[in-house]
């Protein structure tokens, strides 16, 4: 694919004529984390993104899937047709697509397709940003995933230090690429060669130890272990901060609200650690204990994504443990098995 | 495009034409869907509580009658309790149809083997109407039926006349026979000690409490059915009913999409309390 070079003092310019024709956000360094920002243009500076840090604090997943979101109502039905203005995310790390990845198979591929996640899909855009520097917290290398995008986004930036390379990746990343643009030259494109076979070494040297390449294998062999279970969860306190970051969980509840004769039903994010998530009528529960809804973690993320859709359900963003109040490492879990 | 796109969360509504007391706590409710609602047996709906929200239930009523449908319904909880103050008239609203339905074509040329236990009946009603729709098809259709008490069977008439369909064998048992009663008494697995088909031929469908379902089961494996051709109704916590929120993961399954029935073989080796 094209790859493009624009120079420092136009990057601004470019910056505005996106904001202008997108609901733009971006990642800025707030108090020393990158949080996703919505573009306002007052008081804005192009020094505010953060594009050379690794991904936010928050996932992307509440931009596609919301936390809450009104999906019917009654008497008159609620239809999924509309037109809002495309969003932009301007900036996503290679971690960040691991979620949408899951929630297109959960959401979309199914008999019923979700109308608003995929009206929302269609609707945003995507430039992803390299991630020159990883941090301890990133393992996505033992994901099968990279710290630079060079597939599934629009356009994949590279911040060099006279400017910005961007690399066309669809057609309408193409559509957003304008006069400014100059064709990049070798040296360039060398030079982001250089920057991201340094991150791949960040990553491989903080990430020394491969793991099972059988993990679905493991964890199945593993299930009956409870003691490997109940000591791998012994310190967490049930706070579900770790589900609540992730960017690939897609459990949801629906609930309604109102009275007979009107209501509306919402769907809200909904977490398997939550001791209620799988009560039944009249009250039994086929995992009343927490060792269990910890194991069905692994099971959804490990096991069965893999074996049905070919892929772990996990992007080695670090927010599960960077998050979590009992600091339970998900890599040293994967790494005992 | 208004309009153009399903929503597969809306429900249509659908109007209560009868309630019928089937047992001091569990109901039949006729229903008729604004838009058909064209189910196959061992298939389930959402239906909405207008204002309280879902549950899933299984249609009773059979697959050939298409305007309206029949649920039978146990009351249990909040959702069951609220749907119960609901009168003829009223309305309520139904999603559906989700799940798999009963594999009828494998059943063909095979007798079938039915243990229902209390309001496992409902679902089973709609599979044995189907198949005495076409008699012909299928062999022998045992049905073997437990409640708790004479009170707690449901379809008492129509039971009945279901005994009098030739190639039909029925035969009924209560735990405690509170009231006259002349049949068996014991669960339902003491009307298993003989099991009459050649039950490497036959399949088995099995429907009711947790409980239950673990002991005809075993009975049923231990007189020799193959697991594949052991089919039971699972139960599991649905909010979507789609495939998509999570709920209903019964090992690598999702009960919505992949059940409501499930066989032996697949279920077997799942690590859960239910079975
Ligand atoms: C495929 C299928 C078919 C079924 N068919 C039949 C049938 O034909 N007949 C029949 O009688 N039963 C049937 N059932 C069982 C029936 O769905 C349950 O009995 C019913 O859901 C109980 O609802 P309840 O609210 O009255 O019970 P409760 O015990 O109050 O709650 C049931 C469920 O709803 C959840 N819940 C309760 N309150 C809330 C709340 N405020 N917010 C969020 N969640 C809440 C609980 O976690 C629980 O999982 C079927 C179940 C399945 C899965
Ligand atoms: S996990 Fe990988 S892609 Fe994600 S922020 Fe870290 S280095 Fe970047
Ligand atoms: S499990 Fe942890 S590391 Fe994996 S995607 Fe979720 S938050 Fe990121
Ligand atoms: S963040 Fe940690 S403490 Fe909280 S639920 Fe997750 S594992 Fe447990
Ligand atoms: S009920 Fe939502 S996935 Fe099955």
């Amino acid at each position: 694919m094209d790859t493009y070079f624009l120079a420092n003092a136009r990057c601004g310019a470019w910056f505005s004529r996106l904001a202008g024709r997108f609901n733009l956000f971006y990642p800025a360094l707030l108090e020393e984390r990158v949080h996703w920002q919505k573009y306002v243009p007052a008081g804005f500076r192009l020094e505010q993104l953060a594009l050379r840090q690794i991904r936010a604090a928050e996932s992307i997943k509440p931009f596609l899937f919301s936390p809450r979101e009104r999906v019917a109502s009654f008497p008159e039905p609620l239809s999924p047709d509309g037109k809002d203005m495309p969003t932009l995310l301007f900036g996503l790390k290679g971690c960040d697509l691991r979620g949408i990845a899951v929630h297109k198979k959960m959401f979309l591929e199914g008999e019923f397709a979700d109308p608003f996640y995929a009206r929302r899909l269609a609707n945003t855009y995507f430039i992803g940003a390299d991630c020159p520097v990883p941090e301890p917290s990133c393992f996505c290398n033992l994901l099968g995933l990279q710290p630079f995008l060079t597939q599934e986004v629009d356009l994949s930036l590279s911040v060099l230090d006279d400017g910005w390379l961007v690399e066309v990746i669809s057609e309408r990343g193409r559509e957003l690429i304008d006069g400014d643009f100059v064709p990049a030259n070798g040296s360039q494109l060398s030079q982001r060669q250089a920057q991201r076979e340094r991150a791949l070494a960040v990553l491989k040297q903080q990430n020394p130890k491969e793991w099972n390449p059988n993990l679905a294998g493991a964890i199945a062999e593993r299930t009956s272990d409870r003691k490997f279970w109940v000591d791998a969860g012994a310190d967490c306190v049930e706070c579900f901060g770790c589900l609540m970051t992730c960017p690939t969980c897609f459990c949801f509840l629906l609930y309604d609200q109102g009275n007979a004769e009107r209501f509306e039903r919402t769907k809200v994010w909904d977490f398997c650690y939550i001791p209620m998530y799988a009560r039944v009528g009249g009250g039994a529960n086929p995992r009343p204990t927490f060792v269990q809804r910890f194991i069905n973690r692994f099971h959804c993320k490990f096991m069965h994504a893999k074996n049905q859709n070919g892929f772990y359900a996990c992007s080695g963003c670090g927010r599960c443990f960077t998050t979590c109040m009992g600091r339970i490492d998900i890599r040293k879990i994967l790494g005992q098995l | 495009m208004s309009g153009a796109v399903k929503n597969p969360y809306q429900p249509v509504r659908a109007q209560i034409l009868n309630v019928i007391e089937e047992t001091p706590n569990i109901r039949t409710f006729v229903l008729k869907p604004e838009t058909e609602i064209p189910f196959l047996a061992g298939q389930f709906v959402e239906l909405t509580i207008p204002g309280f929200g879902e549950a899933p239930f299984t249609p009773s009523s059979s697959q050939f009658q298409r305007e309206t449908l029949e649920m039978t319904i146990m009351r249990v909880g909040r959702a069951t309790s609220a749907l119960f103050t609901k009168k003829p008239g009223e309305w309520l609203g139904i999603r559906g149809p989700y799940g798999k339905p009963y594999p009828l074509r494998e059943f063909e040329g095979r007798d079938i083997y039915i243990v229902g236990g209390g309001v496992g009946l409902a679902p089973l009603r709609a599979l044995f109407l189907a198949l005495v729709h076409e008699i012909k098809k299928y062999g022998r259709i045992y049905l073997r039926y437990g409640a708790r008490t004479p009170r707690d069977i449901v379809y008492k008439q129509q039971l009945k006349e279901w005994e009098k369909i030739k190639g039909v064998d029925i035969d009924l048992s209560v735990d405690s026979a509170t009231e006259p009663w002349e049949r068996k008494v014991g669960v339902v697995t003491c009307l298993m000690d003989e099991i009459p088909c050649d039950v490497k031929k036959s399949v088995a469908v099995v429907c009711g409490p947790p409980i239950m379902m673990k002991f005809v089961t075993k009975k049923l494996v231990e007189a020799g059915f193959p697991g594949k051709n052991i089919y039971l109704s699972m139960e599991m916590n649905m909010s979507c009913g789609l495939g998509q929120c999570g709920h209903c993961r019964l090992g690598p399954y999702f009960t919505c999409k992949d059940g409501p029935v499930l066989t032996w073989e697949q279920i077997k080796d799942i690590e859960e309390p239910f079975l």
